[in-house]
């Protein structure tokens, strides 16, 4: 499961952070916009996201989820989902997160 | 709004706190001055440029009226009273100059003298040295009698001493820790000729209550209380107090 | 020599300690400053002043200091003393060989809130024009980043609604998580001032700080509540201010976005933040919570302080938003005497926030995602620049124990020592293959750094600070700086030597450019300063002399309406157990200053010599302790060695430490929890044991270890 362990020197690991560190991160925006309605919810997952992650960050997210996502709370799913299906319409991405 | 602290200027002393209020317009020595009710007979006359010579008074600090320095004369009034807790009034005619004021004035200084570090008289900065200077008093005519002038420097703040021999008991100090800070470490201890500073139950400053903020030391007109770094190698004093 | 010598020459200038922002007048003799005199006319301080301002700031002379530029080819080897230009172009050619070799994205920056405006402003085109990633924070990422995310997302802006005089309007004044006596002391004793004249005071604090009871002035109020527990308790608050109808609905109505505050009303108007369910959760009495919200919305004019108790936790930014949610709510700003203002704890931590050290936001607040912004940027730098998000500084670390991030430039930061989980940091810190500190000091980061870069203190520089109240002063140079070169210099001399050509013929062309680029500073100067002194931002053509007080008419959001956000409460996976059965929290004291790098090179030690456990009378009982006692206190994570001291001021459960010495290394226990938002650490919440220890190896180990610290920096 990722790279828990150090890299020797001049390598570097599958993923830019130790990836039960990265789930963690992510079930934690998971549970804070779980009160919200489905759609908003989703949708406020995926600003967050592409507004404050790392893009290599998302990625490594997103491998996760393509090999079987265990772990992930549902919306995490959801918001992971949004992220790609408009990874080219960029706009209104960015900024605090909208009620 | 907040005039006490916002029309507070580097440099100048109005001596009492500038007030918020309607307009109120008075004389002061014929110059026609006006200035926010509420406000002393000490402020306007700084504002007129006839500032009257004070020691326990400061525009950070609430008007006492303990040093009878600031005595003027009001126009209609008898006696001679403290301009710094007389409130300014519409009309008023105050003077602050006059032969009868300077002698008061004199007289006062003199006593304050009469207890001070003789060898401190001569070359001093602090604003009584600026009084005494002003009002033109180098000296005075009482013999050695009863005096503070033995009394241990506190010492055990590592920032700043306190020399009880160049305290006037004004009560700057007492009102900055109370009125500025809001810590209330320091007290006049005693009564009459026996009153003095103390912090805390008379500890040492650095054993009391006292935060070491510095309003006290930046209020004293008299530098008993003042920053060690003014000073090259040891204070003067052989008896003192560390903490 | 009867009277004192009489300084000769003085300067006005700005207290680089907390964010209140003092105006000092630095006075010197002789080349030398002998007083610091409290500014009549600063705007924060009104002539008033704290011991660190007045009298700590002897160690810009310190012995410690390091003049020379030093350099060493691996962390095991001794510091080489080197010209600068020697150290430039080595930290120059070991950042571009390590970007060829891994990449673009594998070096990063950080700067602090003790550099100036400019200097922050610099590191961050630094990141992004010379390093071209935006891999660029500041430490405000590990303090008050919950700050700028929770009230930007309910109130627009991240920063304080008012200015700090505004508290004399102030009917009610409710602080929460923050200790202002002790670690805003100025501001602490206007807030003194005004409990004098009636307000009542409102405590949120799990300690019976010196804010709850001191001379002339107490809480009517004190929820004491246990660490962890801020969101529960502040929605708790909003449960009363619904279910008893306190709210402001005819503000709400007018200013607010309603349907928000319909959806916030369900959340925290639900059974399930009762004062009755969450009051026993919180350890603290339903009927205290009920009388804080009537309090609160009652005012008439309630005004929130707050401080790292309410960010420092995993959820921080929610607990921020809570505070906007309730502001909100009871239409508590846009006019004097009310607002959430956040108390800063360095001075510039608001510059640092406004001014673009973060991996997401240009300067002003930006977007790097913004495809306009971006451009605005371009075209002024001349340079492409990188469109999407670096990585913030825990994520830093975090990539540098894989092996994706490798080298770092720190401008006045010491990681190793302020930030959590310090086996972690220290293992990243070893994996880079250079890390250049700029710095006063050597300190405990430069046990593993590459090259010292020998900085300037606030004392020998010129520029600007944000204090907490958005109002920027002025820094002027009172004495030359000891190693020869500001601060902004030695950054623009990294720019040139690494090949960009950026030129400034002194810090107000900085300030010029920052201000051309971030839009609440647009009307900044240093002319402008120097006329009237200091300004709040923003400052514009619609407020040419700045803002005072946020808010007054519409919310800087898209629609002008201020919104509420939906803040459930999740519990921080920092619990406690049989093992770890206490809680550990952290704070401050008035006479030291954080790490202390500063402070403890002052007499102010002499007031706080040692960092001590806080722990009640019946946890030290049950473990057999007396006051004084060397005690481990153990965690999850680590475990360090403090002596107890028997404390009323926390309950049964609860251990407090100040965190101002390098020997106490409080981060040795503290957890790698953050904020879900921000990744602030959750420094305030850690579950830990204590127990006592044989005093006398303790006493023996933790004298050697100061003095290897003071001779490793000798």
């Amino acid at each position: 499961m990722g790279a828990a362990v150090k890299p020797g020197p001049g390598q570097m690991g599958e993923t830019v952070l130790d990836l039960q560190r990265l789930l963690t991160m992510a079930n934690q925006i998971g549970d804070f916009f779980a009160p919200y309605p489905p759609e908003r919810r989703a949708e406020g997952i995926r600003n967050h996201l592409r507004t404050y992650w790392d893009p290599r960050m998302r990625q490594d997210l997103l491998d996760y989820i393509a090999s079987g996502g265990d772990g992930l709370v549902p919306q995490v799913l959801e918001g992971a989902r949004l992220l790609v299906e408009t990874e080219h319409d960029k706009k209104g991405y960015y900024g605090p997160p909208k009620a | 709004m907040w005039a006490e602290l916002r029309d507070l200027r580097d440099g100048v002393d109005l001596g009492t706190p500038p007030r918020d209020g309607s307009d109120v317009t008075l004389t002061i020595d014929g110059v026609s001055v006006t200035v926010p009710a509420g406000s002393s007979v000490m402020l306007a006359a700084a504002r007129a440029g006839h500032a009257i010579p004070k020691l326990c008074a400061s525009d950070t600090l609430e008007p006492f009226g303990s040093c009878r320095v600031c005595l003027v004369e009001v126009e209609g009034r008898k006696g001679y009273p403290a301009s710094c807790t007389t409130l300014v009034e519409p009309g008023m005619a105050v003077r602050t100059e006059s032969e009868k004021l300077a002698a008061l004035r004199r007289g006062v200084m003199e006593l304050y003298l009469s207890d001070f570090p003789a060898e401190d008289i001569p070359g001093g900065w602090s604003e009584f040295h600026e009084t005494l200077q002003r009002l033109g008093v180098t000296s005075h005519p009482y013999g050695t009698g009863e005096n503070h002038q033995a009394s241990p420097v506190d010492q055990s703040n590592p920032y700043f001493l306190f020399d009880p021999a160049k305290c006037i008991v004004c009560s700057r100090c007492i009102r900055a820790c109370e009125e500025i800070q809001g810590t209330f470490a320091l007290t006049i201890d005693g009564r009459g000729f026996e009153s003095k500073v103390a912090a805390g139950q008379d500890q040492p400053f650095f054993d009391s209550e006292c935060v070491s903020c510095g309003a006290c030391v930046q209020t004293c007109p008299t530098q008993a209380l003042v920053e060690k770094s003014l000073f090259e190698g040891e204070y003067r004093h052989a008896q003192s107090i560390e903490a | 020599m009867p009277n004192p010598l009489k300084p000769e020459r003085s300067v006005v200038t700005t207290c680089a300690y907390c964010g209140v922002g003092c105006g000092f007048k630095a006075e010197t003799r002789a080349g030398r400053i002998v007083r610091m005199i409290p500014w009549k006319e600063g705007k924060a301080n009104h002539g008033h002043s704290c011991i660190k301002g007045r009298f700590a700031y002897d160690y810009y002379n310190h012995p410690d200091r390091v003049r020379t530029p030093l350099i060493r080819r691996s962390i095991d080897e001794p510091w080489q003393e080197v010209d600068w230009d020697t150290a430039l172009n080595h930290a120059a050619a070991e950042f571009r060989r390590i970007q060829s070799t891994y990449g673009t994205k594998s070096i990063g920056a950080v700067s602090s809130s003790r550099c100036t405006n400019e200097e922050i402003f610099l590191v961050q085109k630094l990141a992004r024009a010379v390093f071209g990633n935006n891999n660029i924070d500041n430490c405000a990422r590990i303090c008050h980043s919950p700050t700028q995310f929770g009230l930007s997302a309910t109130v627009g802006w991240g920063a304080a609604s008012q200015h700090f005089d505004s508290i004399l309007q102030a009917d009610v004044i409710m602080v929460v998580g923050a200790n202002p006596t002790e670690g805003h002391p100025v501001f602490g004793s206007l807030m003194k001032r005004r409990i004098r004249q009636g307000a009542k005071l409102i405590v949120i604090d799990p300690r019976r700080t010196e804010t709850v009871k001191s001379a002339h002035c107490e809480a009517t109020v004190h929820l004491p509540l246990r660490p962890g527990n801020n969101v529960a308790i502040l929605n708790s608050l909003g449960h009363v201010i619904v279910r008893e109808r306190l709210y402001n609905e005819s503000f709400v109505r007018e200013r607010c976005e309603w349907n928000e505050f319909e959806l916030w009303m369900g959340l925290v108007g639900s059974d399930r933040y009762a004062p009755e369910v969450i009051g026993p959760v919180a350890g603290v009495a339903p009927e205290a919570i009920r009388a804080a919200a009537r309090l609160y919305a009652g005012g008439p004019n309630s005004a929130i302080y707050y401080g790292l108790g309410v960010t420092e936790h995993s959820q921080g930014s929610t607990g921020v938003m809570c505070l906007g949610n309730l502001s909100l709510s009871c239409g508590m700003l846009g006019r004097e005497g009310v607002g959430v203002n956040p108390l800063r704890g360095q001075g510039n931590v608001q510059g640092g926030s406004c001014l673009g050290s973060w991996p997401h936001v240009f300067s002003g607040y930006r977007f790097v995602t913004d495809p306009e912004v971006r451009g605005s940027f371009e075209q002024e730098w001349g340079v492409p620049l990188d469109a999407e998000p670096g990585l913030r500084l825990p994520n830093m670390f975090d990539a540098a124990l894989t092996g994706h991030f490798r080298g770092m430039y720190i401008m006045g930061e010491d990681p190793v020592q302020s930030d959590p989980n310090r086996h972690h940091i220290v293992e990243a810190m070893r994996q880079m293959e250079c890390v250049v500190l700029q710095d006063l000091f050597l300190n405990e980061t430069s046990n593993y750094a590459h090259v010292f870069l020998p900085g300037s203190s606030s004392l020998e520089k010129e520029g600007t600070f944000t204090s907490a109240e958005r109002r920027v002063n002025r820094v002027r140079k009172v004495v030359e700086p000891l190693a020869g070169y500001q601060d902004w210099e030695i950054v623009v001399r990294l720019m040139n030597t690494m090949g960009y050509p950026a030129q400034y013929a002194h810090a107000g062309e900085i300030l010029d450019e920052l201000a051309r680029l971030s839009p609440a500073y647009k009307g900044l100067s240093f002319a402008l300063l120097e006329r009237i002194g200091s300004a709040q931002w923003p400052c514009d053509e619609n407020a040419p002399e700045g803002t005072e007080v946020l808010h007054t008419k519409t919310f800087p959001r898209a629609n002008g309406r201020g919104t509420f956000m939906l803040t459930e409460f999740v519990p921080t996976a920092e619990r406690t157990n049989d093992r770890f059965p206490l809680l550990l929290t952290t704070g401050r004291i008035l006479s030291q200053y954080n790490v202390g790098t500063q402070t403890r090179r002052t007499a102010n030690s002499r007031w706080h010599p040692e960092d001590r456990l806080e722990i009640n009378a019946a946890d030290a009982q049950a473990r057999g302790l007396r006051d004084g006692d060397w005690v481990t206190v153990t965690s999850r994570f680590g475990q360090t060695r403090l002596r107890a001291k028997l404390s009323t001021r926390v309950n049964p459960g609860i251990v407090y430490t100040t965190f101002h010495h390098a020997t106490s290394k409080a981060n040795a226990v503290t957890s790698d929890l953050s904020d879900w938002a921000t990744n602030c650490p959750e420094y305030k919440v850690t579950a830990v044991e204590v127990a006592r220890v044989d005093a006398a190896p303790m006493r023996a180990q933790a004298e050697a270890r100061e003095d290897e610290v003071v001779e490793a920096v000798s």
